[in-house]
């Protein structure tokens, strides 16, 4: 969808990239949910592809946003676990030559720094099958997305 | 000088490819020095291979979460090109601001969140909002005005949804197009002061230089400091440019046993592209504000420092705003028209083979395919400019560590790192996947 909208208090947004399989679950969630915009006309979707620093931006001074990603959190592929930045750490390994990759929880930190950033934070984390490339979630995945878009509905009520 | 120096900076997660810095010296002696990129190829042209022309730019917009408009307007130049679709110039205007607004995304980014904890000597730019937070702000106000840039013009502010084949599904109204012109006056005086700090820390910015070969499009007519049309031009070629639908020529990929990225060469054994790359071949047509930033900095036509490729950037984030500025008055005074297209776009004039060059914000990038004559994709090949700079960082490599060897491991190792990221690496940019453990 495009960004020409309200601003909102509430943003979903959608990361992750398209052509790796499960790792676009996220996107591949917003896009169904903003099809029920209609159900929701006070929260802004956004499909924020792989664009982690545009996340700065994305949830600056609204009241609520809830990230949807594909996370590598030690789970059976499928799983969806919902929690808040202060619930994890992170364990990603950066090597800071390139800013292609991004640990989200750390423009999360920037955010806060920044004293922008939304009092409420929620992510939806789906654990992957497959990374590999392919624009096509896996079986496992697939099959389960209507509860996980259930699951962040249910956010929003 | 150290007689014994082991640096290892590696990192292999699991999809993700990275660059390794390996650096070997014992007893004195070199005994390995190598920038090795041991990513796994992604083989996106198979991705396209069998889709409609209609789907290219869309699918190859997510090949990168920062240079995705910059592989939509490759894709849409080179399909438009290949099946004899027109496009009008105000389209071709729009794309190229477009375009601009992706640099400035990008640039702002590598200077603000990369090379300045670099001058400033911390680890990333969140400790630096405690130390200077009026830079920190000003940096991110250039970046969000240049995220709602890019937004109003190709409908997101990453992976473009108003670019389709032979033109745009919706062109900006004229007060949308003032409101864009009144907020980069607004960002004139951030600009400006993000550049006076850098020029604060300029001392900082290694004196290193390696006479190189640098790449990128040239335009003559009429002459500008092009990022979108124009040629290819070399520093090693003098006035003489290759057409882009001859990029083979320049882009002559070659396999390393180092690297499973392609490395790169034209007239010597590597070659540079990116922002010190266009400079040096278009310096002359840089805007009046640009120019003046490039004096600040010392930064003339024939810099051969890869360091300072950032400070081009920087440089090139002036010439857009201003430039932007100008071409807004033009489209302006000459009258929007009305004259968008479907969502599906043109159709195709014929079959063919085309290809579409434009300079992403860290480099030449060429993207060519073939078509049968219902736009069906039959082949695509795709050069990235990271892939064309791997081959002149290891030269860098072999230039500046016997210059340095006698300083400590720390600061070798530091100035390697601030080399590689000076050329703004695309290395691993398609997952962004979290990875995390829960606190108990």
């Amino acid at each position: 969808m495009s960004e020409r909208t309200t601003k909102n208090d509430v943003v979903v947004i959608g990361l992750g990239n398209i052509l790796m399989s499960d790792e676009g679950i996220g996107v591949h969630i917003v896009r169904r949910l903003s099809s029920q915009q209609g159900k929701f006309p006070d929260v802004n979707f956004i499909d924020a592809g792989s664009a982690g620093m545009n996340l700065l931006h994305l949830i600056a001074n609204r009241k609520k946003a809830i990230i949807i990603d594909c996370a590598k959190m030690g789970e059976k592929p499928g799983t969806v676990r919902r929690f808040t930045a202060d619930e994890v750490v992170s364990i990603k390994h950066l090597t800071h030559f390139t800013l292609h990759e991004i640990d989200i929880l750390q423009v999360l930190n920037l955010s806060k720094q920044l004293g922008e950033c939304p009092p409420e934070v929620i992510f939806f984390g789906i654990e992957p099958e497959t990374l590999k490339l392919g624009q096509n979630l896996s079986k496992t995945l697939a099959v389960q997305i209507d509860s996980h878009i259930s699951a962040v509905c249910e956010e929003l009520i | 000088m150290n007689e014994n120096i082991n640096i290892n900076v590696h990192h292999i997660t699991r999809v993700e490819g990275h660059g390794n810095i390996v650096v070997n010296v014992t007893n004195g002696r070199i005994e390995k020095l190598q920038w090795q990129v041991p990513e796994a190829p992604r083989f996106f042209e198979s991705m396209v291979r069998g889709h409609s022309y209609q789907d290219i730019q869309t699918i190859v917009s997510r090949i990168c979460g920062i240079c995705s408009i910059t592989h939509s307007l490759a894709s849409i130049k080179a399909l438009e090109s290949a099946l004899g679709i027109e496009v009008s110039q105000q389209a071709d205007v729009v794309r190229i601001l477009m375009l601009y607004a992706e640099e400035m995304q990008s640039h702002i980014l590598h200077i603000g969140y990369l090379a300045a904890p670099d001058f400033f000597g911390t680890p990333s730019v969140v400790p630096l909002v405690s130390r200077a937070p009026a830079t920190v702000k000003a940096i991110v106000k250039v970046h969000r005005t240049a995220n709602e840039w890019a937004n109003l013009v190709a409908g997101r502010p990453t992976h473009p949804v108003t670019i389709v084949p032979g033109g745009l599904t919706r062109v900006p109204t004229e007060k949308q197009f003032r409101q864009l012109q009144q907020s980069l006056r607004n960002i004139f005086p951030d600009a400006k002061a993000i550049a006076e700090v850098v020029l604060s820390v300029a001392d900082s910015i290694p004196k290193f230089e390696r006479p190189t070969e640098y790449v990128s499009l040239k335009q003559t007519s009429p002459p500008t400091y092009t990022f979108y049309h124009g040629d290819i031009a070399s520093t090693d070629l003098n006035d003489a440019t290759l057409p882009v639908s001859k990029w083979h020529e320049a882009a002559n990929e070659y396999v390393v046993e180092q690297s499973t990225a392609k490395w790169a060469k034209w007239h010597r054994g590597s070659y540079a592209v990116g922002a010190l790359a266009r400079l040096n071949n278009n310096y002359e047509l840089l805007s009046p504000m640009a120019k003046d930033a490039a004096k600040q900095f010392g930064l003339v036509k024939g810099c051969c420092n890869p360091y300072m490729n950032t400070v081009a950037q920087l440089v090139e984030c002036f010439h857009l705003i201003e430039t932007t500025i100008g071409i807004i008055d033009g489209l302006l005074t000459k009258g929007l028209k009305d004259e968008t297209c479907l969502s599906g776009g043109k159709p195709p004039v014929k079959a063919g083979r085309g290809a579409g060059c434009v300079e992403a914000p860290r480099g030449i990038l060429f993207h060519e395919y073939e078509f049968d004559k219902t736009g069906k994709c039959l082949a695509a090949d795709i050069c990235i400019p990271t892939g064309q700079n791997h081959a002149n960082i290891q030269k860098d490599f072999e230039k500046l560590l016997p210059e340095i060897l006698d300083q400590s491991e720390k600061d070798i190792r530091q100035k390697l790192e601030m080399l590689v990221r000076s050329y703004d690496p695309c290395i691993s940019c398609s997952t962004h996947f979290l990875d995390v453990k829960f606190v108990q």
